[in-house]
């Protein structure tokens, strides 16, 4: 198992869109910190990610995505994430983190 | 009337990250196969998965293994992780994480906390000098 991440820059939106493909847990998190550092050193914005086909994420994940808003959040953007599966829902939701992140549809 | 004993399963798995998918998908079989909802099944891929996580994180030496032992009993799944790191004799003050410290970037707690949310009873047993053991308890029926 693993992750794929697909990333793309909407100039007209200033948003990035990102799509997590897999599995993030211990294994992979380190891939996406890196890619996440990325993106924010290339252009500060909005981070929308699409959960769609994201089967599962831990704390580790859960540590890169706090630490990605972290930074954001000093530009005043945010992380979003759409097509969130109800696994994963509850785990933002008894973390509390469904308030910090925005969390759409 | 002889009452079976309960069916025990051992793994003993690297301290290495690749390695936790493997518990995961082990610790998904064995609850499907006693008949726990997928709802149910889930809270304990994750927590399992959490335990192994801390038990990597704090194992230290990549050449060690650390321990995952299954005991399914007739109403329940105990679920122990048992690593032979350095012990940590803070780890039963972990609070809620406070999110209103985003500061505080590292997760380390989050994942206890996790645990602690989706299983119905969590033992953390540490030691400094003699490792961690998290043993937690899921039961088949409603209200725990």
């Amino acid at each position: 198992m693993s992750l794929i991440i697909e990333k793309y820059y909407y100039e007209e939106k200033k948003q990035w869109s990102v799509s997590l493909i897999g599995e993030v847990d211990i294994y992979t998190a380190g891939q996406l910190k890196e890619t996440f550092i990325k993106l924010i050193e290339e252009k500060k914005e909005d981070i929308k990610i699409n959960a769609e086909e994201l089967d599962y994420i831990d704390s580790t994940g859960l540590g890169v995505l706090i630490g990605a808003l972290k930074r954001l959040k000093q530009e005043n953007k945010d992380i979003i994430l759409f097509n969130v599966k109800p696994s994963i829902k509850k785990l933002l939701n008894i973390t509390g983190l469904d308030k910090i992140f925005i969390i759409e549809g | 009337m002889s009452k079976k004993n309960n069916d025990e399963i051992k793994l003993s798995i690297p301290n290495k990250p690749e390695y936790v998918s493997v518990v995961r998908l082990t610790v998904t079989s064995i609850a499907n196969r006693m008949g726990f909802d997928i709802e149910k099944i889930e809270d304990i891929k994750v927590a399992v998965a959490e335990a192994c996580t801390n038990a990597i994180t704090h194992g230290k030496n990549e050449e060690d293994n650390f321990l995952v032992d299954f005991i399914m009993e007739e109403d329940k799944l105990v679920v122990n992780v048992s690593d032979n790191g350095r012990g940590c004799t803070t780890l039963n003050e972990i609070k809620n994480p406070d999110l209103d410290h985003l500061n505080h970037e590292k997760e380390g707690g989050l994942g206890i906390f996790i645990i602690r949310s989706l299983m119905d009873n969590v033992q953390i047993i540490s030691n400094h000098g003699s490792g961690t053991i998290i043993s937690m308890t899921k039961y088949m029926g409603e209200d725990h």
